[in-house]
């Protein structure tokens, strides 16, 4: 199939053919049309011809904003000057893109067309006087309160037989009145653009890691089989890799969405993006970051990780792992469908009821529910596949409590994502059916209850935040006590904390509802559960904290992201502190304290947390060093812009600046007051936004640079004691023996020959094949 | 085996397509994965546009339409045969198949296969809380139809309750008119009843058939002929069932002459019970007279009955959905059966597909009392 691109002729071919795709758009937007006049509401006839001189009078040299102007339209040359007496002399067709036209008052000789231009009225064959009769008309134009114009001009001059034919001649004037602006792409174009980027990017990388794997006996031959060894693999190293790959790709993407209304929100009353094209953005950069970005990179990291550090060969079910991996882009290739055709899902993240049922919200918002069912189907099967794997597969000597902290994250993480998202299933199925066959879960007037949709969506969505921060806490807890060279401060502790948060999880919910009209026992119960959270929480953070003081702290770069993780993590823990207490939660809901909130937690918790993880395993997973230098240029850069990005928010929050709305503006309403410092504060979050988005470019460089020319790593570069250190950089396959499994060897030997009361009923319950009734 | 060098011994590799020998461990390429996740993607692409379009206008938009559902279907193709090359590798064909033990506690001995099949049913039984809790809110959370009649506050557009159970256990407006062959039951419950039995009895089968795969003192050419027929007992009892099902809802049965039929039970969607009853005509008869309304007795609103409806049809299409999945995988297992995949050391996949059938039995028997009976 890729034999025919070894041709250069047909890459040629190719490429024009995309390069056309691509332009084709693009230019039926100029008023003249791609493919002539007529695509400019232009009916001229005959043919383009120089001798015809269209002319345009009036236009004055300083215009003046909102002004009357008459101009004057003729023409000279054609056909049409010989005979007086002709059916018709000629017409004419005048586009302007700002301002407006109107014809002289009495005068039925123009008409204004339904699109705003002007052009003659009235087709004459008699000869009785009207539009088609002249060779020069008079139509005013207002002009319009700030900015200039381009005008547009045709003229047909016609030889008077009355017949359109190729004996008539036209030509064409542009001209220009007033400051031009500057020209302007749409948000849509400029996000089409850089994904087409990056899509060429990430192709010529795919081609270009694959020549450099080994580039002495390279062959176009080898491609295929090499592309689809990975297409089907069911390695977990290599599946985690491609969950790392989709991770980042749709970080980025998610990040540019941030960018691109960054540049919008930067300024007071901007319109950079339309209202529309806004709404779609922030529900694509929500949705895209956490079920497209995080998820994905702590499936990338449970996948490379879980199965070295307790000591299996794969997971237990590979075939399944793969499936969970393949469903993540096949439901992103729904998501994002709807964006493509200008018709995005518009819903937020949330995607509440009634909106999301009703006609007003875009028609991509039922594909945007139907890649959410196949995520919810990818979290289910990975699931399953990571909670048996826990269960089945740690090694000889492993019992529960001698599992590494971030093996027992995942494992709390897996349990509750598995335990609530099919809630969040069974909402979305309710979603696209009120959406396609026209049930009524959600329809109002039917007597559907939007609160349902919440409570079935946020008792998934509070779980969901913890799914993705206990593995940051997992890497961090892993991180920490080996950069301190101890183990960490209290592991059980740590554990029962990890599963705290899992049960308290999912009594809280209720904090995300408060100004919903739920009832308010249930507001107060979600409040009190809600402020519990914070003692497992900061059990862990003490936890941290004492092994640290205990240990003798080495700084590396993944030891500064950890500590970094702490700062800005427990900030965003105290600023969640202000939502349990309703009051409270009633003043500030819905503005930006609480997306700074939410980024403190989101990206100074998980995403530092896998950052740290990144620089903490890389070295095992690709036998290379990364540089260090780089790293703590990364950390610096990274962590000052993040801070500089997020911490504003708070104070833009309190002074009452709404999220989820295409703009603000600086007033001095009584009710809607934000100051003007508020443009200024704005201003340099989105300056700072690029800045954090620059630094993580310096980790995709650092992290394609140190696979190429890195140090090459030790098999256990941090002094590391958990399984995954037991193995080569970068592990073999199998990643540990099948037969031969390593055994943990503990202080307190653990006997695994007993499986305790728990294991014993568990054997009673599912009647081991070996032995047991079975003859 | 190198799996890290693509150059030189890539045609070594099993198959991705084929049967595999799982036996030594190692990971095994697929190409089941990718066919299943964007054949799934493909076929939601279509549904998404099938339901809401018109059928309408030119024959551009007649070849739009069609190409939408030529997606579904294509997407629906590709899954199928994603699923085929999935279940062809896991077939070794020659009886001994690749059983992988847990190795830690508190599971040590037990196969990993039977843990990921309790994983599993413990997210089904998510599925289904949440699909009862939405029940649930809105049973109680609407008022009845008939208690809203009894209490004399009924009046024309009210957007109330009316059960399946009103159509199916009472039998609705035929309760009084229908000439039923049993009297102390409306027939409009039968179908539901046989349904019932029939998913008990397929879970009974389910187990002979494990319990006679398990038995060493048949010859292998009985064992799979007997395996083989309880098997297929099991999916022909799936069958009835969905089968019935579906004429419950779009057909109905009538039995004898068409004015005193022996067995009448007409379906629901003749009913008017759809997902778009926005204006169903509810009818109350103060006093019978002769199975005909007496004179000025009859009562007509015109009510919005769609919540029950969505209700029941979601509730009871996602077990139908499972019984349906459970009837594809049953397919795979009759085969298997005949050519001798089962034998008394290498039973569990009808164990672990029995385990799955017993939760779809479970959850009728939840799913019938509460849109059927109540």
């Amino acid at each position: 199939m890729f034999s025919t691109l070894k041709k250069p002729q047909n890459i040629g071919i190719i490429a024009i053919l995309l390069l056309a795709v691509v332009m084709a758009p693009s230019v039926t937007s100029y008023p003249h049309g791609a493919s002539g006049v007529q695509d400019s509401g232009c009916a001229c006839h005959g043919s383009q011809a120089d001798g015809v001189t269209p002319v345009l009078d009036g236009l004055p040299n300083e215009l003046t904003p909102s002004m009357t102007y008459t101009l004057n339209i003729s023409f000279t040359g054609g056909p049409s000057g010989e005979d007086p007496n002709a059916a018709a002399l000629g017409g004419f067709h005048l586009w302007v893109s700002e301002g407006s036209l109107s014809p002289i008052d009495g005068d039925d000789k123009v008409k204004i067309n339904p699109d705003g231009s002007a052009t003659h009225n009235g087709i004459d064959g008699e000869d009785v006087g009207t539009g088609n009769d002249q060779t020069s008309w008079q139509v005013e134009w207002t002009a319009p309160a700030e900015g200039g114009a381009k005008f547009t001009l045709h003229v047909n001059s016609v030889n008077g037989d009355g017949i359109a034919s190729d004996l008539d001649d036209w030509n064409r004037l542009n001209a220009e009145v007033g400051p031009q602006p500057v020209e302007q792409a749409s948000g849509l174009t400029v996000f089409a653009s850089s994904i087409l980027l990056m899509i060429t990017i990430v192709g010529g990388c795919v081609v270009w890691v694959f020549y450099r794997e080994n580039p002495d006996s390279f062959s176009w031959d080898y491609f295929v089989p090499w592309l689809s060894d990975w297409l089907t693999t069911t390695d977990h190293k290599k599946v985690g890799t491609l969950y790392f790959l989709s991770g980042f790709f749709f970080l980025g993407v998610g990040g540019l969405f941030a960018l691109i209304f960054r540049i919008q929100l930067a300024t007071p009353g901007n319109d950079f993006l339309t209202q529309d094209e806004y709404n779609q953005f922030f529900t694509m950069h929500g949705t895209t970051m956490i079920f497209l970005a995080a998820m994905p990179m702590i499936a990338g990291f449970a996948n490379w990780i879980v199965p070295l550090q307790i000591g299996a060969h794969d997971l237990a079910l590979p075939r399944m792992n793969a499936l969970a991996f393949w469903l993540n882009p096949a439901a992103a290739l729904l998501i994002f469908t709807g964006i493509f055709s200008g018709q995005g899902a518009d819903v937020g993240w949330t995607g509440y009821a009634p909106y999301i049922v009703s006609h007003t919200a875009h028609s991509g918002a039922t594909l945007w529910v139907a890649g959410q069912i196949l995520l919810v189907a990818s979290s289910t099967i990975a699931g399953i596949n990571f909670m048996t794997t826990f269960c089945t597969m740690r090694a000889p000597g492993m019992g529960w409590m001698q599992m590494p902290l971030f093996s027992w994250s995942i494992l709390v993480a897996t349990l509750m994502l598995f335990i609530s998202i099919p809630a969040f299933g069974i909402g979305l199925i309710q979603v696209l059916l009120d959406r396609t066959i026209g049930t009524v879960f959600y329809e109002v007037a039917a007597g559907g209850d939007p609160l349902l949709w919440s409570h079935l969506f946020w008792y998934f969505g509070h779980p969901e935040v913890y799914v993705v921060v206990l593995p940051a806490f997992g890497v961090i807890s892993e991180v920490l006590s080996t950069s301190a060279r101890r183990t960490v401060f209290g592991y059980k502790s740590m554990v029962f904390a990890l599963a705290g948060i899992g049960v308290l999880g999912f009594i809280v919910y209720g904090h995300h509802m408060f100004t919903s009209g739920m009832s308010p026992v249930l507001r107060f119960v979600t409040m009190l559960t809600t402020m519990l959270v914070a003692v497992p929480t900061g059990i862990k953070i003490f936890n941290w904290l004492q092994t640290m003081h205990g240990g003798s702290l080495v700084y590396r770069t993944h030891t500064l992201w950890a500590l970094g993780f702490l700062v800005t993590f427990t900030l965003g823990g105290i600023s969640g502190m202000y939502f349990p207490a309703v009051a409270m939660d009633l003043h500030l809901h819905e503005t930006y304290f609480v997306v700074a909130h939410f980024h403190y937690v989101f990206v100074g918790g998980i995403i530092f947390g896998l950052y740290s993880g990144i620089y903490y395993w890389y070295p095992k997973a690709t036998g290379r060093m990364l540089n260090e230098k780089l790293g703590v240029m990364h950390f610096m850069v990274g962590f000052i812009s993040y801070n500089l990005v997020f911490w504003p928010m708070h104070r833009l929050g309190i002074q009452g600046m709404p999220r989820r709305q295409h703009t603000y503006f600086i007033t001095t309403d009584q009710y809607f007051a934000l100051p003007a410092e508020a443009a200024d504060w704005n201003m340099m979050i989105t300056i700072a936004a690029f800045f954090f988005a620059a630094s993580n470019l310096i980790l995709v460089y650092n992290i394609v640079v140190s696979a190429l020319r890195g140090q090459k790593a030790p098999n256990d570069p941090w002094g590391g004691w958990s399984m995954e250190w037991l193995t080569t950089s970068p592990p073999p396959t199998p990643s540990h023996d099948p037969h031969n499994l390593p055994v943990l060897q503990f202080e307190e030997e653990h006997d695994d020959g007993d499986p305790g009361l728990f294991g014993r009923w568990i054997q009673w319950m599912m009647i081991a094949e070996d032995g047991g009734e079975e003859e | 085996m190198s799996y890290d060098s693509h150059h030189g011994d890539h045609h070594d590799h099993p198959s991705p397509f084929g049967p595999h020998d799982w036996s030594h461990g190692a990971p095994h390429n697929s190409w089941a994965p990718i066919m299943m996740a964007f054949g799934s993607s493909i076929f939601l692409l279509g549904f998404t546009k099938v339901f809401t379009q018109t059928w309408e206008g030119d024959a551009w938009s007649y070849a739009i339409n069609s190409a939408q559902f030529g997606l579904l279907i294509a997407g629906l193709a590709i899954f199928t045969a994603g699923l085929y090359v999935f279940w062809r590798q896991d077939w070794s064909f020659d009886g001994i198949e690749f059983e992988p033990k847990s190795v830690g506690t508190p599971f040590r001995g037990i196969d990993i296969r039977k843990v990921a099949i309790w994983m599993f049913l413990m997210s089904e039984m998510m599925v289904f809380s949440s699909l009862f809790s939405t029940y649930l809110r809105y049973r109680t959370g609407i008022d009845n139809c008939e208690a809203l009649h009894a209490a004399g506050t009924l009046t024309d557009g009210t957007v109330c309750w009316l059960p399946a159970s009103y159509f199916i256990a009472e039998g609705g407006w035929h309760q009084e008119t229908a000439h039923a062959a049993l009297k102390f039951m409306p027939d409009t419950l039968i179908p539901g009843a046989i349904n019932t039995f029939a998913l008990i009895v397929s879970s009974y089968t389910i187990v002979l058939a494990l319990k006679t795969a398990k038995d060493r003192s048949l010859s292998d050419s009985e064992r799979n002929r007997k395996v083989g027929k309880y098997l297929l007992t099991t999916l022909l009892l799936a069958t009835l069932f969905l089968i019935f099902k579906l004429v419950e809802w779009f057909v109905g049965f009538e039995l004898g002459d068409h004015d005193h039929p022996l067995f009448y039970s007409p379906s629901l969607l003749a009913d008017g019970f759809t997902i778009h009853a926005s204006d169903y005509t509810y009818q109350v008869c103060n006093e019978w007279h002769d199975h005909h309304c007496a004179e000025g007795q009859l009562e007509t609103y015109t009510i919005d009955i769609r919540m029950a409806a969505s209700t029941f049809y979601v509730t009871t299409g996602t077990h139908g959905v499972h019984v349906f999945g459970g009837m594809v995988a049953l397919v795979y297992m009759v085969i298997k059966a005949y050519r001798g995949g089962y034998t008394p050391d290498n039973a569990v996949s009808i164990e672990y597909f029995g385990l799955y059938w017993h939760f779809v039995d479970l959850v009728w028997v939840l799913v019938f009392p509460a849109f059927y009976l109540y």
